[in-house]
């Protein structure tokens, strides 16, 4: 077990933290909404961790507040993103469809270029020797494995009340919805704050677990991994997104001994899906048990 | 009776066209109100217009004598105005029963934290919604069929369905956009049995657009005729149906 932690608690727990920053965008998708800011939200909460942890300027409140200044600097994150998501949701969230998408994409350039050029975030250089939470890396397994616990369950409970009721029906059919009585701009905004949030903390929790923080950490790739995570495993259940970065996190490290020859293939399996598997591999599974439910359903009638 | 939806001189132009021109009347309560016109007369605008959908060019209405002009959809829904679609516009990827609960939305009010922590008074109140929607799916005659997804019914079912899903608003008015179109004889004639059933038993007021005449001269209590966006009669069908102007517009001039 050590052994195993050793040599591949960082691929776990990379595991973990991107399937996290796949469900940031899995909440604006429950209302059908395609933005692709996490990054925007991930770096900033990065950099909200590691300026508290770094700056002289909090060194008395971390010698007072010792280890806590990790949990202090998770909430710091989550609550400057819930603000900006809010600030940048409302006009954003005008857009549809494609548009939704590369008005996301413009605000993680935003993002990215206001954090190259800032002092407190130390420019191209960015922020280094971010103090540890833990001794081994592997460790990190413990808060990224909660968040990723309780995120899951915060998205099943979600589904079955009524506020996610409401986010599916927007995702269904906007107009009806509106008609039905739900303030579609609301919870179009509140999905999306949801999902800024989540991708915050995210950050806040990797500074550390990766020592360095630049601008480096969230650009337009991240967008697109992040939404390949999210095509390849499936956007209409929760398992979809951690399927996708699952499958996406660890084919790289599956396929290293082919050396160059593993981005081909990693690129072959992306177009493969998105032509054989449109809803993703868990609704193309959810599509085959059905289907095999009927053939045994007919069986059954014909006894 | 007393007069629950009024308008007033209400014109919706699209560019040059106008599309309803000073369409004024009112609707009493408990009434069943049908309002018929050829094609591109401006009846779905006018729905349009009454549910928020389309925002007007001009004029007013009201309901109850609260005025609505402007105000949002999901407002004017959950003041009590439900309606259905022409081309139906069910939640299709979602199960019947999920379709009819979603509009208990106005009727309930728990929170995101209270759903996701499963309080007491959220989980009280889904218990309601679920025995609501349950009685909702039976009288429209599906209950069998609560879970399978709504894009799967028939043409005729997901009319009825989408009906329901107007009904479990609660609402007060409940307008209908060609709820027969595609049905048969027998399906229509339950329908006018339906549509009675369900006025009576909710106090309803009904308006209904429909091609169909024999149904809006059996069922409706007053017609009133769109042409080319301005009303042109409004009466008891028997009276619409002899008037010169209504017999011009839908047969053309001697």
């Amino acid at each position: 077990m050590e052994e195993f932690l050793q040599n591949y608690g960082f691929l776990v727990v990379t595991l973990l933290q991107q399937s996290l920053l796949a469900l940031s965008l899995y909440f604006p998708l429950m209302t059908g909404q395609l933005s692709l800011a996490s990054p925007g939200f991930y770096a900033l909460g990065g950099y909200i961790a590691a300026i508290m942890l770094t700056v002289d300027g909090c060194a008395g409140v971390r010698d007072y507040l010792g280890w806590a200044i990790f949990p202090l600097g998770w909430v710091a994150a989550g609550i400057v993103s819930a603000v900006l998501a809010l600030l940048v949701g409302i006009p954003a969230l005008r857009l549809r469809g494609i548009y939704l998408a590369l008005g996301t994409i413009a605000f993680v350039e935003i993002m990215r270029v206001l954090f190259l050029n800032m002092e407190i975030t130390g420019g191209a250089i960015g922020i280094f020797d971010i103090p540890q939470l833990f001794e081994e890396r592997w460790s990190y397994i413990l808060v990224f494995g909660p968040l990723l616990i309780a995120t899951l369950l915060f998205i099943y409970r979600l589904e079955r009340s009524r506020i996610g009721r409401a986010y599916k029906a927007i995702r269904e059919d906007e107009l009806a919805a509106g008609a039905m009585g739900i303030n579609a701009t609301r919870y179009k905004v509140q999905a999306f704050v949801i999902g800024a949030i989540l991708a915050g903390i995210v950050g806040a929790m990797s500074a550390p677990f990766l020592n360095t923080w630049n601008a480096r950490q969230g650009t337009f790739d991240a967008s697109v991994s992040y939404l390949a995570y999210v095509l390849i495993g499936g956007s209409r259940s929760l398992f979809g997104p951690l399927l996708g970065a699952t499958l996406l996190v660890a084919l790289p490290e599956l396929l290293r001994p082919l050396k160059d020859a593993r981005l081909i293939i990693n690129g072959v399996v992306l177009v493969l899906a998105s032509i054989y598997l449109p809803q993703g591999i868990v609704g193309a599974m959810s599509r085959l048990k059905r289907s095999l439910f009927k053939i045994y359903a007919a069986r059954g009638d014909d006894k | 009776m007393s007069i629950i939806l009024h308008a007033e001189r209400l014109c919706r132009n699209f560019g040059g066209l106008q599309a309803v021109d000073a369409v004024s009347f009112s609707v009493e309560e408990g009434e069943i109100f049908g309002l018929i016109g050829p094609n591109g007369a401006g009846k779905t605008t006018l729905f349009n217009l009454l549910t928020g959908l389309t925002p007007v060019s001009s004029g007013t209405f009201n309901y109850k004598g609260k005025f609505l002009t402007g105000l949002p959809p999901h407002r004017i829904a959950g003041l009590g105005i439900g309606r259905t679609f022409q081309n139906i516009r069910l939640f299709k990827g979602l199960s019947a029963l999920e379709n009819v609960k979603i509009s208990r939305h106005t009727r309930t009010g728990s929170g995101l934290v209270s759903g996701i922590f499963g309080f007491p008074a959220s989980c009280r109140e889904e218990r309601l919604v679920e025995e609501k929607a349950r009685e909702v799916l039976k009288l429209i005659g599906l209950s069998e069929r609560a879970e399978e997804l709504a894009g799967n019914f028939s043409y005729g079912d997901q009319r009825r369905l989408e009906i329901g899903r107007a009904l479990a608003l609660d609402p007060k008015v409940l307008l209908l956009d060609e709820p027969a179109a595609g049905m048969n004889t027998a399906e229509k004639q339950n329908l006018t049995a339906f549509i009675r059933g369900v006025r009576k038993q909710f106090s309803l007021t009904v308006l209904l657009i429909e091609h169909h005449v024999p149904l809006v001269m059996g069922l409706c209590d007053r017609v009133a005729v769109l042409d080319f966006g301005k009303l042109i009669a409004v009466g008891e069908p028997a009276d619409v149906q002899r008037d010169p102007a209504v017999i011009e517009a839908y047969l053309g001039a001697e």
